[in-house]
């Protein structure tokens, strides 16, 4: 186990990292003057390397590549969120039911989890996203349930040794009910591990999300998305690396933030680590 | 030893079982309407009830679950929408590509990944501790194709040493190889280190030192060997993940494997495509962690009473 003080400096660095990012979400329409969508160079001549009135420069349509960003961070953001969110609460709840019934329940749940393990993440987001039309809302839903399982594996073993515990075993004594011990007695023993995952699943969804739109499946092309940032504009990177570098080092930053948040937060809750 | 065997191929007997369910229900139940796929929105309906007829869309869905188990045991795995071709014929044109592709970059990442995992334990919470902790969680974060992009930038364009996408000899292999290495190095080197570093800091490591055992043997006997089970269950499990970064590297590399095949079958909506290549990867997968499975039994001792 790392020593607390490390842990604390790399959860601050992921927060710092991740408040930036937020705030650029959230203050986008202040930042630039410019609207993401719109060719904003008076005589379009090709890419523009970044200079006092366009900071990042412009891209292959003339659009400004600051505006692209900060209105981009929007997209990242509430993707990952409610991709995280969908997972959390498909897994979280399958842990809790497999862990506390067990016996068949919980060897089908879990087979469930391991037919998800068996299929590439990617191409089942893939399949899913070529069946669904791609949107702000289903894309997230279809990574989401992609990606429950780590939290349903988790949360079940979590509960597991939970429900052994003196206290529910004395809860349940007193004639609780089945869902009053899940909800007041497992469901809180499961909180740091949760919000470990929680923050390692936006990192992941955010991840995801940037790779299918650089596959061209991703949310739908109005919006502005980094991952589609670099496949629209990759073939000019020779001429205009920054183009590709710019997206690039959004997205990273963004995952890293959220990895160093659920790292520090693995020791400074006491999680198992997973 | 048989028992533990045999529990082992029925559990994945039942998961490829359940793969064919869940692909079926993705490529029969919701789309709308195969035969509209097939000849297009503006086709008449006599073609469309031709095609359906064709097709058995008419039958029961259980009659037709049966008859798609029945031409994959047949190793048919349906028709290209597109071209009309047998997608198992496809598919192995397109193999090799992967293989080259994943075997290579998975042979020269998990080799360097446990030499740089060993190499690099230490005591937890030191320096070097949180060095390799701190580059790796890094690195790992990274998109893959930011990396292969930032990798064509250098080599391809800058230098011109090598070139920027396709397939071809060993030049055109060294960029998309690397790229995938680099993803696999990281996450080897994060384990062995940090499971090595756990297990040179147990009781009997140090009763080992104490008696005298020299430092070579005492990672290699004691602590490797200790690491060898999670190792191996970690490369089984690998296998999905490195898929996902095939489709992702054969994009940026223009790279004519499975990848490259999947998504373009995606964005042509050929259907049986898409589903032949996920069924082909999930068994791949479904075949390493078994193969895994019985080898614990090689590794550990303890596993087949277990």
């Amino acid at each position: 186990m790392a020593d607390t003080g490390r842990s604390r400096l790399l959860f601050l660095v992921g927060v710092g990292m991740i408040t930036v990012i937020v705030l650029l979400a959230l203050l986008a329409p202040r930042l630039t003057p410019y609207d993401p969508d719109v060719t904003v160079v008076a005589r379009y001549t090709g890419p523009q390397p970044p200079s006092a009135a366009h900071p990042l420069g412009t891209d292959t349509l003339g659009r400004d590549v600051w505006a692209r960003i900060v209105f981009g961070a929007r997209t990242s953001l509430a993707v990952g969120a409610l991709a995280m969110l969908v997972s959390l609460g498909i897994g979280v709840a399958v842990g809790l039911l497999a862990g506390y019934f067990g016996s068949w329940l919980d060897a089908a749940l879990m087979w469930v989890v391991d037919l998800l393990l068996t299929m590439p993440t990617l191409l089942l987001l893939i399949v899913l996203a070529t069946l669904l039309p791609p949107s702000l809302l289903t894309i997230p839903l279809v990574i989401g349930i992609v990606g429950w399982t780590t939290f349903a594996r988790t949360v079940r073993g979590e509960v597991l040794s939970l429900r052994e515990r003196d206290y529910v075993l004395a809860a349940r004594a007193l004639g609780a009910s089945h869902g009053r011990v899940i909800v007041r007695h497992l469901l809180p023993g499961t909180l740091p591990s949760v919000l470990v995952l929680a923050a390692l699943g936006m990192s992941g969804a955010i991840g995801l999300d940037a790779g299918l739109s650089y596959l061209g499946l991703g949310v739908p092309l109005p919006t502005p998305s980094w991952g589609r940032m670099i496949s629209e504009t990759q073939t000019y990177f020779a001429v205009a690396p920054w183009l590709v570098v710019v997206p690039g080092v959004a997205i990273s930053t963004a995952v890293i933030g959220f990895n160093l948040i659920g790292y520090g937060l693995v020791d400074l809750l006491g999680a198992p680590r997973t | 030893m048989a028992g533990y065997v045999a529990r082992r191929l029925l559990r994945a007997a039942t998961t490829l079982l359940g793969t064919t369910l869940v692909l079926f229900v993705l490529v029969r139940v919701i789309p709308a309407d195969p035969a509209v796929s097939i000849a297009g929105p503006k086709a008449d309906p006599a073609t469309l009830a031709a095609i359906r007829k064709d097709l058995g869309l008419d039958d029961p869905l259980a009659v037709q679950y049966g008859r798609y188990l029945w031409r994959l045991a047949h190793g048919d795995l349906g028709r290209s929408y597109v071209t009309g071709r047998g997608v198992a014929a496809v598919i192995g044109e397109r193999l090799p590509a992967t293989a080259l592709l994943a075997v290579t970059s998975l042979a020269i990442g998990f080799t360097l990944g446990v030499a740089v995992g060993l190499l690099t334990a230490a005591r937890q919470g030191s320096a070097a501790d949180l060095a390799v902790l701190i580059a790796t969680l890094v690195g790992l974060s990274i998109p893959t194709f930011f990396v292969g992009n930032l990798l064509v930038y250098a080599f391809g364009y800058r230098l011109r040493l090598l070139p920027l996408g396709g397939y071809g000899g060993l030049s055109h292999l060294i960029l998309p190889a690397a790229t995938l290495a680099f993803v696999e190095l990281l996450f080897y080197a994060r384990f062995v280190h940090s499971n090595v570093s756990g297990t040179l800091a147990s009781d009997y490591v140090r009763t080992a030192r104490a008696k005298g055992v020299p430092p070579l043997r005492l990672y290699l006997r004691h602590a490797l060997r200790n690491a060898l089970v999670p190792i191996v269950t970690l490369l089984g499990l690998d296998v999905a993940s490195l898929m996902s970064g095939v489709v992702l590297t054969e994009t940026v590399f223009n790279w004519p494997g499975l990848g490259r095949l999947a998504v373009q079958a995606v964005f042509n909506l050929d259907i049986p495509l898409v589903a032949g290549t996920v069924l082909f990867s999930a068994v791949l997968v479904l075949a390493c962690n078994l193969a895994v499975d019985l080898l614990y039994g090689v590794i550990d001792p303890r596993v087949q009473h277990g």
